[in-house]
C-alpha cells in the first residue's frame, strides 16, 4: 500500500520534472511578454508550476500540457493584479528590458524589436506571442483567451500591422532589412 | 478575395492554410513575395521574443516543488503522530476501563469466577498459617475486625475483586476450602445474597461498610458460616 503510494508519487515526480524541463522556457517567455518583468515572470512561473504539481493528476493529455500551464499562468497573473493593482506605463515596461552594452547586430535588432513588441497594447501582443512563440492557431488562441476567433484574427492583424509600420519607419532596420 | 481581405488575412496569420488565402497566393507572385516578407518578419519577431531564461530556472522549479511536497509530507506525518497519540490514549483508557471496571454484572458471578481461578492455589490439606491478629491487621483496611477465629485460616490476602481492593480469606472446610471475600460496597454491581452453580454455592451478607461473601462447595453449610461471620465481625465506625 505504502509502496504503491510512493510509487505513484515517484511517477508523479518524474512527470513533473519532465514537464518542467520541456516547458519552463516557453512558459517563462510567455510570462515575460505578459508582464515585461523578469522577477515577476520568474515568480509567476514558480507559482504556476507549484499549482500544476498539485493539480497534476487532472492533466490527462500531455499534448495539452502547454496550454494547460499557460491557462494556469494567466490566472496567476490576473490574481497578481487583484492583489496589488500597481500600474506600469508602457514606457517603463520597455525600459525594464535587458540592455546589453556590448551586443552583436542581431542583439541590437532583437532589443529594438523587443521594445516595439512591448509597446504594443497587451491585447495585441498576447495573441501575437501565443501565435509566433507558442505556435498556436487562431482557434487555439481564441479558446485560451476566451475570445471569439474573429476578434483574435483582428488583433493579430493589428499587432503585425503596427510592428511592420514601426519597422518600415526605422531607417537602420529598414536598411538592414533591404540590404 | 480582394486586396483588403488578403491583407487582413495575411497579416493575421502569414502561415495561414485557409483555402482562399492559398488560392490568392497561387494566383499572384507579388502576394507571395509579401507573404514571404511577413514570414521573415515573424522569424525576426520569434528571435526577439526568445528572451533569455534565468540560469537554473528548471532546477529551481524542481527544488521548490520538492520542498513544498516535503513540507506537505511533514504536515502529514504530524497528523500521523497525532493520530498515533490519540490511539495510544484511547488504548490506555480502554485498558484502564477493562481492568478497573466490572466485567461481571453481579457479585455472585464474580465471586464464583474468582474462586475457580484460584482453586489450584489452595488445598484443604494446607496447614493453617494466618493468626487472628494478622487477619485483623488486614481487616483494619475495611474498618472491621473479627472477635475470634472462625476456623483454620489458610490464607488472608488482599486481592482485586472485580477491580476493588478486597480481602480474600481461605478457610479450611469440611471437604474443600471455604472462601470468604470482604468487598467494599459498590453501587454499580448487582448485590445478590445467594448464588450457585453445579459445584459451588455462595451467600453474601451486606454490611454497612462492606459485603462479606462466602463461597464453598455444597457440603458446607453456608448458614453456619453466615452465623459465624455475623457473630464475629464488628465494624469500628
Amino acid at each position: 500500500m505504502t509502496a504503491q503510494v510512493s510509487n505513484i508519487m515517484a511517477t508523479k515526480q518524474v512527470r513533473y520534472e519532465a514537464l518542467v524541463k520541456a516547458l519552463h522556457t516557453d512558459l517563462y517567455r510567455y510570462a515575460y511578454w505578459l508582464t515585461h518583468d523578469k522577477q515577476v515572470s520568474e515568480d509567476l512561473v514558480q507559482e504556476t508550476f507549484l499549482r500544476a504539481w498539485r493539480a497534476l493528476d487532472s492533466l490527462k493529455d500531455e499534448k495539452a500540457a502547454k496550454s494547460w500551464l499557460i491557462t494556469i499562468l494567466r490566472r496567476e497573473n490576473a490574481r497578481r493584479f487583484e492583489r496589488k493593482r500597481f500600474e506600469m506605463s508602457e514606457y517603463e515596461e520597455a525600459s525594464v528590458m535587458d540592455t546589453q552594452s556590448t551586443s552583436t547586430e542581431q542583439e541590437i535588432e532583437n532589443h529594438w524589436l523587443r521594445e516595439k513588441i512591448a509597446q504594443l497594447p497587451p491585447e495585441y501582443s498576447e495573441p501575437l506571442v501565443l501565435q509566433i512563440l507558442g505556435g498556436y492557431s487562431g482557434e487555439d488562441i481564441a479558446t485560451m483567451l476566451n475570445l471569439n476567433k474573429n476578434t483574435v484574427m483582428t488583433r493579430l492583424f493589428r499587432a503585425r500591422n503596427q510592428l511592420k509600420e514601426a519597422l518600415d519607419e526605422q531607417p537602420i532596420s529598414r536598411g538592414r532589412y533591404n540590404g | 478575395m480582394d486586396d483588403l481581405q488578403f491583407r487582413r488575412k495575411i497579416y493575421a496569420d502569414p502561415n495561414g492554410k485557409d483555402e482562399d488565402l492559398l488560392a490568392a497566393l497561387q494566383a499572384d507572385p507579388a502576394k507571395q513575395d509579401f507573404a514571404n516578407e511577413l514570414n521573415k518578419l515573424d522569424d525576426r519577431l520569434r528571435e526577439a521574443m526568445k528572451v533569455s531564461v534565468p540560469d537554473g530556472l528548471s532546477e529551481k522549479l524542481i527544488l521548490r516543488q520538492t520542498f513544498a511536497s516535503h513540507q506537505q509530507k511533514k504536515r502529514k506525518s504530524r497528523v500521523h503522530l497525532a493520530l498515533a497519540a490519540s490511539v495510544a490514549i484511547i488504548a490506555g483508557l480502554a485498558v484502564n476501563y477493562l481492568q478497573f471496571s466490572s466485567s461481571y454484572s453481579n457479585l455472585g458471578d464474580y465471586a464464583l469466577a474468582h474462586v475457580y481461578h484460584e482453586q489450584d492455589l489452595f488445598s484443604n490439606s494446607d496447614n493453617a498459617q494466618v493468626s487472628l491478629t494478622r487477619l485483623n491487621q488486614k481487616m483494619s483496611t475495611f474498618d472491621g475486625s473479627f472477635k475470634q477465629s472462625m476456623g483454620e485460616l489458610i490464607s488472608a490476602d488482599y486481592c482485586r475483586f472485580d477491580g476493588m481492593k478486597s480481602l480474600h480469606l481461605v478457610y479450611k472446610g469440611i471437604t474443600d476450602t471455604v472462601t470468604v471475600f470482604v468487598v467494599p460496597n459498590r453501587d454499580d454491581i448487582d448485590f445478590r445474597d445467594s448464588f450457585n452453580d453445579s459445584k459451588l454455592h455462595g451467600e453474601a451478607i451486606g454490611f454497612k461498610h462492606a459485603n462479606v461473601i462466602v463461597v464453598a462447595d455444597k457440603n458446607e453449610s453456608l448458614t453456619k458460616w453466615q452465623r459465624a461471620i455475623n457473630n464475629n465481625i464488628s465494624w469500628s465506625t
